[in-house]
Order: structure tokens, then C-alpha cells, then sequence
């Protein structure tokens, strides 16, 4: 890399992210700004000098760059109207409108800033004790309280567009994250021939090697640089057909059975992998002490990610705080990138060969066993406080230093959220002060830093051992040998690693500031934390419960690791007793929009669509089709079908086609009703019950041949009694097909006292009742077009239900029409249908029958053949039978002049204890008429009920028979 | 004052080797009742749980408060409850953050605003206050609800329920949980329930990680898992375990006011006084005592939300959780005495209703074993119902619903 000043001061940037060639404009707060190619927002935004990147959710203080890595809730932003963007992640692009989010006027000058000075005032829980009395102060401040809340504005005005895809894909192996354990891994499942998909979060391979670049001892490419590794390894990968690379692709959740969400831009992605190995290493969190959310204090590799990613100069004057050597490569970082290292504040004593060669630099003074205290400064850093340790003996009096940048380098924490929800078994090692995982499930493996384990040897060998166990159990290993030795060599070096001396650096730096921060998100203090605890909220989880730590955008990425140090500590608990706070899924935060993908649910039409649309019909949604209403006139609609001839739209039946030997006995199970005894040519009415007696459904069963049946089924039922067909048919095993038709044919209801006449001058079919008696089927001619004719009346009168393939739909709806002209036909709409079945009492499954009604109720007890051998819902429907009986569906009439609506209760003394199920005017009755449910008691000792109409009660009168026609002599006509 | 008070919400004491009444389930309903105990007197009581308290469906509820349900049974003990959550504040002088912004059910098709209707109708007549309302008040009160007519589920109308709304779950049960330690019951989370031992056809203790414990009486709310307890006593309840999951967004500023539900889309969205906007759906079709979420609901939860709400489309989910329900056959509960145990008491068959009916279920059990005898609010809910096919059929009501 090429030789660099103070990187502000360069016209041009040099980072292995970005291409100076390419500028990029963009405007933050209305005003434009340049960046370039492969620059994210952050740190274009960092470049243009911007130091304050976002407010904190509760305090309002102000908070710069921090983990540059999409973690902490630091940098939220609102791009191109998206809230709540993760700017530091998020790349940039031409025109982008970038707006600074929860802060008023601006970033810099927030007024809401006075809140942290009332910090006093808001301890932790705050809200739980304060405002309870008088009752109405809740109500009066709750208003102002919930304008405070939140980060981002919703931009309402959005539309759910189709940008979104989801896409499935199956491999043999898939492997999450591409560092340096994810990479080795994949190469040596390459070897194996298997196929691969390798998922990396970041737009390039490499992971930390891309930042961390002195820090690399790779023994098997002596002699290259972090980046030069990186590339080599990342070239083999790529140039391997059988793996397939996502990049910008972040792993949401592993579900059961190895299921893996991805999300990549706007695509989610659903991978079902045989084996997956996890390899998504570790980040570096942040330290508690006081003022540590200063703008200015940021973690190690985010500065390096600066440096080297984007070019940029995090700063001019630096203090590194470490517990490892990875802090020095980091000075040395800082160093060539023209930025002046002021200390090294190292936790750990002072060692007495430099093995690491981090003391070669004279001119950078390193302060052993010393640590941060604070830092120094109000809106920005200025300066620094460290403190030795009381043990060592050299600085004992804090030590205060200028510098603009605090740069943490000390702990990290395993990104192992996906081995958490796989259950995997990780225990807390007080040796290492790391989460380890002991044991993973099957089909899943772990590898590299992710496991707790930070060697990069240890490592390359875990992800070796891990890619060829997966090709193991794939059946496809061929080195068996190298297995075993590599697990060998992996376990001795395990207890070498173990018996390594450790140091490491507690979560919290004792401090006396009341500002020390726990959780970014949400502005938990050490002290909100210690004083639940205090207060008894000693349990890791009930804790988080009631400080909010961990619940905010980060899902405790940046803070369950310090939350639980301070829970142990106050406790008095050991560390490894606390558990920890669950990681739900999803592991990375991901839009509504790519989670529901682009949603396609279009109505359904009905094959004479058009023709309704033409009429002028109204149409109404009912399931997912559209049906006509009405044509305009509902009571013309019902004097047509009652005194001449009318025809509806009836395509949106259910229709089931069943064929084979053993179609008749499979429907003498589902229906309660007795089918197999039906002749050929003739048409049922049954009906289906659930396993304990509730009625699913009801429609006709006709017979077309000894082994073929045509069903019909309820509109909105379909597809859920398709699926119960086919469910009892594959339970029995039953040799028979079963075939939704619904979509391939289309059916009128051609009805009245002159549908004969209709009918006959379009068929040679002979309609006379003595050969097509009522409950009839036949199968023949209508208008040329082949059909399926039955004799049923829905409607009371002399009718035929045509079934015909779709494409005819509007040639044989004209056809009808036309021949009906001279009888003066009507089409009649779904309201004319309802009042002319409710005076047939005729019930409609879903209005007069709810989730819990049986037949018993809804007087179909006739049709439960209770005799019949074994059949679905006999058990619960002779259990009812012995019961007494709680409702009964009664027909009514209104005794004064009103009409009830659907849904009015059926009151006794004052107690709502039914209702009415369907009720209109009844132009036969001449007053408001229907169909109520009423407890039992009333409906058997009783002649009239009160139903409460529109508030008012009015008295019905119970009518046992249909109103209209109850001898049934015009349908039989 | 209290603000600055850090007295501790309950103290941590030794497990005793006999109470006269054991709760097992230290939710949000065991800790009711036993706060209910207390104020008649009863503090040998004992709550036990096998995790933290409230870490099981309390801590899943999206606690939704309402008491618009469908039958004459479930009306009046709902709306007791809802009665008793106004107050809820003050009795146990903890803030709950009750947001009662009112609720919206949203119907789309014909039938479902016939199904709200009978809900509305029979609110009305039994004085809870419920009402149709058409698409022009829903938009009003919703401003960020998507009303373009031609789509598959087109805003047709509405059931609002003004008292409805939504509180904080966990507050809820530390408040109680303090408000029964103050009265003398003693809290054993951690403490898990292994046995019951039952002497002459009555309980007379349980058997715990913990130790045993004699007692006299043992109540069985535990929610998801009543079912695994009662078989502790080889009874079988006609009670299914299903899981029920929800999800978070991120915090936004404030836009929607009323907790929105939809029985088509099966879905209901909040936001929370926080920001983030709470969705949950129905129940999972399966029975499992398994609380893992799943990809395909959480998909299935996005879609419907941006159905109601498109321009939440580019909001992040943070969270997704799922809980456990123990669904009845009637999607109404279980409370009383067991018939052919003695002192074997249910609260259980919760379902997706259980956190609305907590301070109620606490008062009435509490009341059962305060004067042996069922109060009669919730007498039709006995076990016995199912027996006598006496079923409160609340399927109507609850939002869960196409479980066959």
C-alpha cells in the first residue's frame, strides 16, 4: 500500500474498498457532499469531517462512529427515506438523500441534549413508578411520552413495491462467513468435491485479514501479507466451480433442519443445506468507564476498517487501549496512516520478551497493566485518563492525555448467535473469559473465532477438521487418514493453547461517573443495572426485562457481555451461573419488505366476469372471488327466479372430481350421510364433519359411474376441503384421484318456474321430471358445449346446476340468456340468492354455522347416519347425541315491521344468549324474516324470542317449517 | 418517593417443606392469584416455577388488553378483567403503562364484518362498548393504513373497541409478583415441579428440583404446559399445546395509535409507547411444546403487516419470538377445582386469551379457595363442560382462528 500523510489533508483517498476514480455525490441534511466508489455512508460522511453520527435513543447524547461494522445503533440514519439505515454498512450511492435522524435542530445542537442533565430524575424503570397518581396523569402524559420515543420517521406514504424476491437454493455444504476459517474451510471442501455455498456479510472474502494486516502467521503461505492470504485463499475459492459465493449477504437465522435464511439486498434467500458449517468469527465490544460513548472512542477494527477500507484518517492524535497484541499491530496501523499514537494503554503486565515484536517501536510509549478510566471531553474526545493497576508500581496516579481518538482494542465476543439457535452447547471458560462451544448438533459445525477460540493455528485446523467431518457425513470423504490426524493434531495443540498463560480485560473499568454506558441502544447505565439488581431483578433475563439492556436495534451484540459481568459482580454469582440472554432470530435486522417477498394474491373471476362487469352488476369480494351482487334491482332479481326464470353465476363452487374403485367408500367416511348406496345418475346433498362433530362443510355429492363421483364443495371451503379429502385419502390409503376442477369449470344455476322451458330449447337432454327427476344427474349437451346437468334447488324452485368447461363460459351465459329472453330471464345476484334460500331454510356453512356448530344444532340430524360403519366425526357425533342439546338454529319471522341484520343478539332477561344468523325482508312472509341460534330452553318451550334490532328489542316468532314452499312441491315440479 | 426508592420488589427466602397452597406457574396468573390470596388473608402460599418468573407465556404475551368477546359467559369475565386492568395502576401502585388507545379488527370481506358484527351486537348488549365502524373512520384513526379499494383484502369496515389497548406485559407481573410477596406468599422461581402426590383422592403435595412439599392445595397454572402437570395425576385434559409467534420492529417515531388487528390476514400490529411496532399472528396448525420461531411465519407475518401497511416495508424486524398456547376446544379457558381430585385446582386452557384475563382469573381462583366455592362469573367455565358438551363457544372471538 502506498505511503501516506494525514489522509484529510489528501486530496485523494487510498483504501481497498474504494475507487478514487469514481466520484460519488450525495446530500446528508440537504447538502451535497463527494465520495467515492465502495465508500459506505459513514465514511464518506467521516471523510467530509462529520464527527457525530447519530443521537442516543434516551439521553440524546451525541455518538459517533463506533464499531464501523452494522452493530451498534451509533451511526442510524435515514437514507433515501429508509429509517433506521445502518450507515456505516451501507454503500453509498449517487444522489442518495441522507437525512441525521432523533435530533432537533441538528446533530451538533440537539435540544433534547438537556434530558442527559435530568439523568437524576430518569433512573432506571423510571416510568414504572412515577405517574400512577391521580389516574389521569398517565392518560395526560402518556401522549407526550410516546412522541419522544423512537428513532426513525415511517415514511407513509411508501408502497410495497416488487423490488423484493425470495429465492430457495439446496447444497451440499453451506458455510457462513468468509475469514480466514471460512475460507480454509470451503477450500478443503473443494477437495472433496462437494457442492458449497459460502455466505460472507462483507462485499469481499477475507474477513479480518482485509483489516487486520500485520496480524498473520499463516503457515502454510509462509511469507505473505493478511491481504495477500486473504487473496490467494479467496482466488481459490472463486475459481472453483462447485462453490457458489454470496457476498453482502448476512445469514438471519439457521432454522431446524439446517434451514438457512440469507438476506442479500432486497432477496432473501432460503437455503436448505445437508451440512453447515458456521465460521462468522468474533467482534470486538466495547469497555464500560466513564463518558465511553464519547464521540471519538472507537473499537480497534473500526479504525483499521477506516484506514484501510476507506482511506480515511480516523483521527490526528491516538490512544490505543489493548489487552493484546492485536492493539499494537493497530498503533502500528494508526502510525502509517500518518496519525499520531500518543500511548498504548496495555492491560496486561509487562511482558518479559517481546515474542511479538510490538516494543520495536521506540516512539510510541506503551503503559503496562494500565487501563482506561475515562474520556476527556463533551461532544468529541480530547483527551484520555488511563490508570495503572494498584498491583503494578509504576503509574499509580491517573494520567491524563490530549489526544482526539480513543481506540479500543481489548475484548471480543464470539458471533455465535446462530449456534445459539441451533442449541448448541456453549459454556462460559473462565480460563480464556470466552464463551466456548462444546457441542454442536448434527449437521452442524462451528470453526474459527466464532468458537471461542482465538489462535488463527487453532483455528485453520478447526476449519479443516470441521470441512471434512461435514464431508463425512456426506458420504464423500476419501482422506480418512488426514481426518484422523488432523483431529490429533487439533487436540494436542488445544491443551498447548490451554496451558498459554491468559490476561484479560474485564468489561467494566472501575469509574465515578454516573454516565457510563452500557447498552448504546437504549442508555442503560452500570448503575440503572446495579440498582435492579438491588431491587431484585437479579435474574439475567428478568434484568434485561427491566433495564431494556440488550433489547434495542443491537440485540445485545455490543452489551450482554458487560451486562453480565456487572450482573455476576453484583450478584455474586460466578460469571458461567449467569446464562445469558437469548438471541432470537433474526441475527441481523432485516426489512419487512424482504421477508414477505413480492405478494402476488390476485382475485379470482369467474369465467363470466365480463359479462356481470357488462350488466352493470355489483360485485363483492366473497372468499377470493368476486361475485355479483346484484344488477341493480334485488327484488326484481327474486320476483324473476319466483315467477319466471332467473340464472346465477354459481362458478365459484368448490368442485372435486373422484375417480377410482374406492372413490364411494372414501366419501361414505368424510360425509355423515350414507353415499355409497347412491345410484349412478343421482345427486346427494351431504355433508362433512370434523373429528369431534363440527360441521366443515355441506354440498352435493353426484354420481356419475360406478367409480366417479363430482363433488361440490362451499366457495370459501375449496381448497381447505381438498386438502381434507386428500389428507383422509392418503391416512386410508385409499386407491383414488382426487382433482380440484374448481378453475377448469364454470356453473349456472339456471332456476324458476320456466327453466324447463329454457333449458329445452338449448339441449336434446330430455328434462321431463318423470326421466330427470329432482336429485338427478346427467351428463350431455348444453348450446353444443358438454356438460353436467343436475336437478337441485337452492332456491326452491325447478332448477338445473350446469357445470361446463370455463372456455364456454360466456358463450353458454349469452346462449341462456338469449333463449330465456321470450320468458322474460333475469341473472340474479348473490343478495337475491340469500333471501331466496333463507325462505327454503336452506343454511350457508360459514353464516348460519360457526366453528363449533354440529348437526344436531343446525337441524341436520337427518342427515347423520350414525348407523353407518366408521366414518369421520362418528365418534363426537354420538357423544353429542346423548347430550342434551345447547342452541338450536330456528327459523323466525318478525312480529312488527323491522328487519333484523346478520349478527343481532337474541336477548333473555337482559343477556345476549344467541343470534341471528341470516335475516332479511321476505317478500313471500311480507315482513323481516331468518335464521337465529337460541339456547336450547328457548327454543323448545317457547313460541316467540327477543332479538335486539339496532338496539331495540323486538319480538320474532319461531316458524319450524320453510317459509316458503315447505312441502317442496315447485322444486320437485 | 418511590422514584428513588431501590427497596427490593421481593425478597429471596429458603424453601419451606409445607405451605397450604402451592402455585405452580410463577406467570403473570400465578402471581395473581396469589396476590388475590392475600387480600383474603391466605399468605401460606407458595409460587413456584421451574424458570424466572413470568419467562414463559408472560414474557411471549404481546399483551393485548380487550374485552370484546363473543358469548355471554366470556363477555362479563373479560370485561371484569378489563375493569380490574384500569385500576391495575393504582392497586398495586406500579405504573403498567396501560395504553388504552382503543382497538380496530379490521374485516375485508363480507362475512368477516358479520363475524365482527356479532361480536359488536352482543358487546352492546351485555355494556361493553364495541362498534362497527366503515372504512372512512378507519382511515381516520389509522392514518397509515392502506385503503385502495381492488386489492385482495380491500378495508370494508371495522370493530372498534375503544377501552381495548395495551399494557406492559412484564410489568404487570413484577407488580403482582411484589404485591403478593408484601402479603406474605413466598416466590421460588428456578424451583421445578417434578410430582404430585395425592393421599385419598386429594393432593397433598408436590415434589420439586428443590425438595418436596406438602400442601393442601395445588394450582395448576402453567399455560403451555398444564397439560404435562395434570398428567402428573394421570388426568388428560382436553387441551392442546400450540405455538404462537410474534415479532418487533425497530423503534420509529410514533404514527400508529390503536392496536390493529385483521381475521382474514391473521395478524395484529402495535406500537408500543417505545416506537417499535409489535406483530403477531395466529397460532402455528400444529401442536408442539417447542417455543423456536420459524422463518416461514415470520415471512408469513411480514406479508400480512405491509397487506395493512405497505409503507412498512423498508422497517427492520429486530426480534421474533414464538410462545406456547394451551388451546381449548372452545378457544375459552378451564378454571375450578378438578372434579375427582380434591384440592386440585385448574387455571389453565389460556390459549391466546390469557393475559387479558389475569387479574380476573386471579381474583375468582383466589376466591374459589378463599371460600371453597366457584364464584359464578366463572362457573361455565368448569372442566365439567366438556363432559356435559356445555361448551362456551368464544371460537368466534378469538383472533386465532382456521385451526381445525
Amino acid at each position: 500500500m502506498a505511503k501516506r500523510k494525514n489522509l484529510t489533508q489528501s486530496p485523494v483517498r487510498q483504501g481497498n474498498r474504494i475507487d478514487c476514480s469514481r466520484e460519488i455525490k450525495f446530500s446528508y441534511n440537504g447538502r451535497w457532499y463527494q465520495g467515492y466508489k465502495g465508500d459506505t455512508v459513514a465514511s464518506a460522511l467521516f471523510a467530509a469531517g462529520k464527527r457525530i453520527f447519530s443521537r442516543s435513543f434516551k439521553y440524546h447524547r451525541p455518538r459517533g462512529l463506533t464499531c464501523v461494522s452494522g452493530q451498534c445503533p451509533n451511526c442510524l440514519m435515514t437514507v433515501d427515506g429508509v429509517p433506521n439505515v445502518r450507515s456505516c454498512i451501507q454503500p453509498l450511492s449517487q444522489g442518495m438523500q441522507v437525512e441525521h435522524q432523533n435530533a432537533w435542530p441538528s446533530l451538533e445542537h440537539d435540544i433534547f441534549g438537556m434530558i442527559d442533565r435530568l439523568g437524576k430524575f430518569l433512573p432506571v424503570g423510571f416510568y414504572y413508578k412515577s405517574l400512577i397518581r391521580p389516574k389521569l396523569l398517565w392518560k395526560i402524559a402518556e401522549p407526550f411520552i410516546r412522541r419522544m420515543a423512537g428513532l426513525g420517521k415511517v415514511n407513509l406514504k411508501l408502497e410495497h413495491g416488487d423490488e423484493y424476491n425470495h429465492r430457495f437454493l439446496h447444497t451440499d455444504i453451506a458455510i457462513v462467513g468468509g475469514g480466514l476459517a471460512g475460507l480454509t474451510a470451503t477450500v478443503e471442501a473443494i477437495k472433496a468435491d462437494a457442492d458449497i455455498i459460502l455466505v460472507e456479510e462483507q462485499p469481499c472474502l477475507g474477513g479480518t485479514l482485509r483489516h487486520r494486516v500485520q496480524d498473520i502467521d499463516f503457515p502454510e503461505l509462509p511469507g505473505l501479507s493478511a491481504q495477500e492470504v486473504a487473496d490467494k485463499l479467496a482466488e481459490t475459492v472463486v475459481s472453483s466451480s462447485s462453490v457458489s459465493v454470496m457476498t453482502n449477504a448476512s445469514a438471519i437465522g439457521l432454522y431446524e433442519g439446517n434451514y438457512l435464511g440469507v438476506r442479500q439486498g432486497n432477496e432473501l434467500v432460503k437455503i436448505r443445506a445437508k451440512q453447515v458449517i458456521i465460521t462468522t468469527g468474533s467482534y470486538q465490544i466495547p469497555l464500560v468507564f466513564d463518558n465511553n460513548d464519547l464521540p471519538g472512542v472507537m473499537l480497534g477494527d473500526a479504525v483499521r476498517k477506516l484506514i484501510h477500507y476507506y482511506g480515511v484518517s480516523p483521527g490526528n492524535k491516538a490512544v490505543v487501549v489493548t489487552s493484546d497484541d492485536n492493539g499494537h499491530g493497530l498503533a502500528k496501523d494508526l502510525a502509517e496512516a500518518g496519525v499520531e499514537v500518543i500511548a498504548i494503554a496495555d492491560n496486561r503486565p509487562k511482558p518479559d520478551i517481546d515474542h511479538s515484536g510490538v516494543l520495536e517501536n521506540p516512539r510510541v510509549p506503551v503503559f503496562w497493566d494500565t487501563s482506561i478510566s475515562r474520556a476527556l471531553g463533551k461532544k468529541h474526545v480530547r483527551g484520555i485518563e488511563i490508570v495503572t493497576s494498584k498491583e503494578a508500581s509504576e503509574y499509580q496516579a491517573p494520567l491524563k492525555l490530549k489526544c482526539d481518538l480513543i481506540c479500543i482494542s481489548t475484548n471480543s465476543q464470539p458471533a455465535n448467535s446462530l449456534l445459539h439457535q441451533t442449541g448448541a452447547t456453549i459454556e462460559y471458560d473462565k480460563h480464556t473469559a470466552q464463551p466456548l462451544v462444546k457441542n454442536t448438533p448434527a449437521g452442524v459445525f462451528a470453526a474459527g473465532e466464532v468458537t471461542g477460540i482465538h489462535d488463527k493455528n487453532l483455528n485453520v485446523l478447526q476449519a479443516k477438521v470441521a470441512a471434512l467431518k461435514s464431508c463425512q457425513n456426506l458420504g464423500i470423504l476419501r482422506r480418512k487418514k488426514q481426518l484422523e490426524s488432523l483431529i490429533d493434531e487439533l487436540e494436542q495443540l488445544e491443551i498447548t493453547s490451554r496451558s498459554l498463560p491468559r490476561v484479560h480485560c474485564s468489561q467494566t473499568v472501575p469509574g465515578i461517573s454516573d454516565k457510563r454506558i452500557v447498552c448504546y441502544c437504549e442508555d442503560v447505565l452500570e448503575k440503572d443495572l446495579n440498582q435492579a439488581i438491588e431491587e431484585g431483578f437479579r435474574d439475567i433475563q428478568i434484568l434485561k426485562r427491566y433495564s431494556t439492556v440488550t433489547m434495542g436495534p443491537c440485540q445485545g451484540k455490543m452489551c450482554s457481555a458487560a451486562a453480565i459481568d456487572i450482573c455476576a459482580r453484583a450478584t455474586g454469582t460466578d460469571i458461567s451461573q449467569i446464562g445469558t440472554t437469548t438471541s432470537r432470530p433474526p441475527l441481523e435486522p432485516v426489512s419487512l419488505g424482504v421477508l414477505a417477498g413480492s405478494v402476488h394474491t390476485p382475485l379470482k373471476r369467474t369465467p363470466m366476469h365480463n359479462r356481470h362487469v357488462n350488466l352493470g352488476a355489483k360485485m363483492v369480494q366473497v372468499g377470493e372471488w368476486l361475485r355479483p351482487h346484484s344488477y341493480g334491482n334485488v327484488w326484481s332479481e327474486y320476483q324473476a327466479v319466483r315467477e319466471r326464470v332467473g340464472v346465477i353465476d354459481v362458478s365459484t363452487l368448490g368442485k372435486l372430481d373422484l375417480k377410482g374403485d374406492e372413490a364411494a367408500p372414501l366419501l361414505d367416511r368424510l360425509y355423515v350421510n350414507r353415499i355409497g348406496n347412491l345410484k349412478v345418475g343421482r345427486t346427494r346433498y351431504g355433508v362433512v364433519c370434523s373429528e369431534t362433530g363440527v360441521i366443515l362443510d355441506d354440498g352435493t355429492i353426484s354420481r356419475l359411474a360406478e367409480d366417479h363421483f363430482f363433488v361440490t364443495t362451499t366457495t370459501g371451503n375449496t381448497e381447505s376441503m381438498e386438502s381434507w379429502f386428500k389428507w383422509w385419502s392418503a391416512s386410508t390409503n385409499d386407491c383414488v384421484h382426487i382433482t380440484n376442477i374448481t378453475a377448469g369449470m364454470g356453473a349456472v344455476n339456471l332456476a324458476g318456474p320456466f327453466a324447463r322451458d329454457v333449458l329445452s330449447k338449448l339441449s336434446p337432454i330430455d328434462l321431463s321430471n318423470e326421466v330427470f327427476g329432482y336429485m338427478g344427474n346427467v351428463s350431455g349437451l348444453v348450446a353444443g358445449v358438454p356438460a353436467t346437468l343436475m336437478r337441485i334447488g337452492f332456491v326452491g324452485e325447478t332448477g338445473w346446476e350446469i357445470h361446463f368447461p370455463s372456455e364456454y363460459g360466456e358463450y353458454l351465459w349469452d346462449s341462456i340468456i338469449q333463449a330465456g329472453q321470450e320468458f322474460g330471464i333475469r341473472p340474479f345476484g348473490v343478495e337475491a340468492q340469500r333471501i331466496l334460500r333463507l325462505e327454503k331454510k336452506h343454511v350457508i356453512i360459514g353464516q348460519d354455522t360457526d366453528a363449533l356448530t354440529n348437526p344436531y344444532e343446525a337441524n341436520m340430524a337427518w342427515a347423520v347416519k350414525l348407523e353407518k360403519e366408521d366414518f369421520v366425526g362418528r365418534g363426537g357425533l354420538r357423544k353429542i347425541k346423548g347430550l342434551p342439546r345447547s342452541n338450536k338454529l330456528v327459523g323466525f319471522v318478525m312480529k312488527d315491521g323491522t328487519v333484523p341484520r346478520d349478527g343481532d343478539p337474541v336477548i333473555d332477561k337482559g343477556v345476549a344468549v344467541g343470534r341471528v344468523t341470516s335475516a332479511r325482508y321476505s317478500p313471500h312472509v311480507g315482513r323481516g324474516f331468518g335464521l337465529a341460534y337460541l339456547p336450547d330452553y328457548l327454543a323448545v318451550q317457547q313460541s316467540d324470542f327477543i332479538i335486539a334490532v339496532n338496539g331495540l328489542e323486538s319480538l320474532a316468532v319461531i316458524v319450524d317449517q320453510a317459509f316458503y314452499d315447505p312441502e317442496g312441491l315447485r322444486l320437485r315440479g | 418517593m418511590q422514584l428513588f426508592s431501590k427497596e427490593a420488589m421481593w425478597d429471596r427466602k429458603p424453601l419451606k417443606d409445607r405451605y397450604r397452597i402451592v402455585i405452580i406457574g410463577g406467570g403473570v396468573h400465578g402471581l395473581s392469584i396469589a396476590y388475590y390470596l392475600g387480600k383474603h388473608g391466605i399468605s401460606d402460599v407458595a409460587v413456584l416455577d421451574r424458570s424466572y418468573l413470568g419467562g414463559g407465556g408472560s414474557a411471549r404475551s404481546t399483551a393485548i388488553i380487550r374485552a370484546n368477546y363473543v358469548t355471554k359467559d366470556g363477555i362479563p369475565f373479560f370485561h371484569q378483567s378489563l375493569k380490574l386492568y384500569q385500576d391495575l395502576s393504582q392497586e398495586l401502585d406500579y405504573n403498567l403503562l396501560f395504553s388504552q388507545f382503543g382497538r380496530v379488527e379490521l374485516g375485508h370481506t363480507e362475512s368477516a364484518l358479520y363475524a365482527l358484527r356479532i361480536r359488536s351486537e352482543a358487546n352492546r348488549a351485555m355494556g361493553v362498548n364495541s362498534l362497527e365502524i366503515g372504512p372512512e373512520t378507519v382511515k381516520q384513526m389509522i392514518p397509515a393504513i392502506d385503503m385502495r379499494v381492488g386489492k385482495t383484502f380491500p378495508v370494508l369496515g371495522g370493530l372498534y373497541h375503544p377501552p381495548g389497548g395495551v399494557i406492559r406485559h412484564d410489568a404487570v407481573v413484577w407488580a403482582y409478583g411484589r404485591g403478593a410477596a408484601r402479603s406474605g406468599a413466598e416466590l421460588h422461581p428456578h424451583t421445578e415441579v417434578t410430582g404430585i402426590r395425592v393421599d385419598r383422592g386429594r393432593v397433598s403435595g408436590v415434589e420439586t428440583t428443590k425438595g418436596n412439599i406438602d400442601c393442601d392445595i395445588v394450582v395448576n397454572s402453567t399455560a403451555g404446559w398444564c397439560s404435562t402437570i395434570a398428567q402428573m395425576v394421570n388426568i388428560d385434559l382436553p387441551i392442546v399445546t400450540m405455538p404462537l409467534q410474534a415479532c418487533v420492529t425497530e423503534p420509529l417515531k410514533p404514527f400508529l395509535h390503536k392496536t390493529v388487528s385483521s381475521a382474514n390476514l391473521h395478524v395484529y400490529v402495535y406500537q408500543t409507547d417505545r416506537g417499535e411496532v409489535v406483530i403477531g399472528g395466529a397460532v402455528d396448525p400444529y401442536p408442539t411444546y417447542s417455543q423456536a420461531s420459524t422463518l416461514p411465519m415470520l415471512e408469513t407475518l411480514a406479508a400480512h403487516t405491509l397487506e395493512l401497511f405497505p409503507c412498512l416495508a423498508n422497517v427492520n424486524i429486530l426480534r421474533q419470538w414464538g410462545g406456547l398456547c394451551d388451546m381449548t376446544p372452545d378457544y375459552a379457558p378451564v378454571m375450578g377445582e378438578h372434579p375427582d381430585l380434591g384440592g386440585f385446582i385448574l387455571n389453565c386452557g389460556w390459549g391466546t386469551w390469557g393475559f387479558k384475563a389475569a387479574p380476573a382469573a386471579g381474583m375468582n381462583i383466589a376466591k374459589l379457595i378463599a371460600t371453597d366455592k366457584a364464584p359464578d362469573i366463572i362457573r361455565p367455565f368448569a372442566i365439567t363442560r366438556f363432559k356435559e358438551g356445555k361448551l362456551v363457544n368464544e371460537r368466534g372471538g378469538a383472533p386465532a382462528a382456521a385451526v381445525q
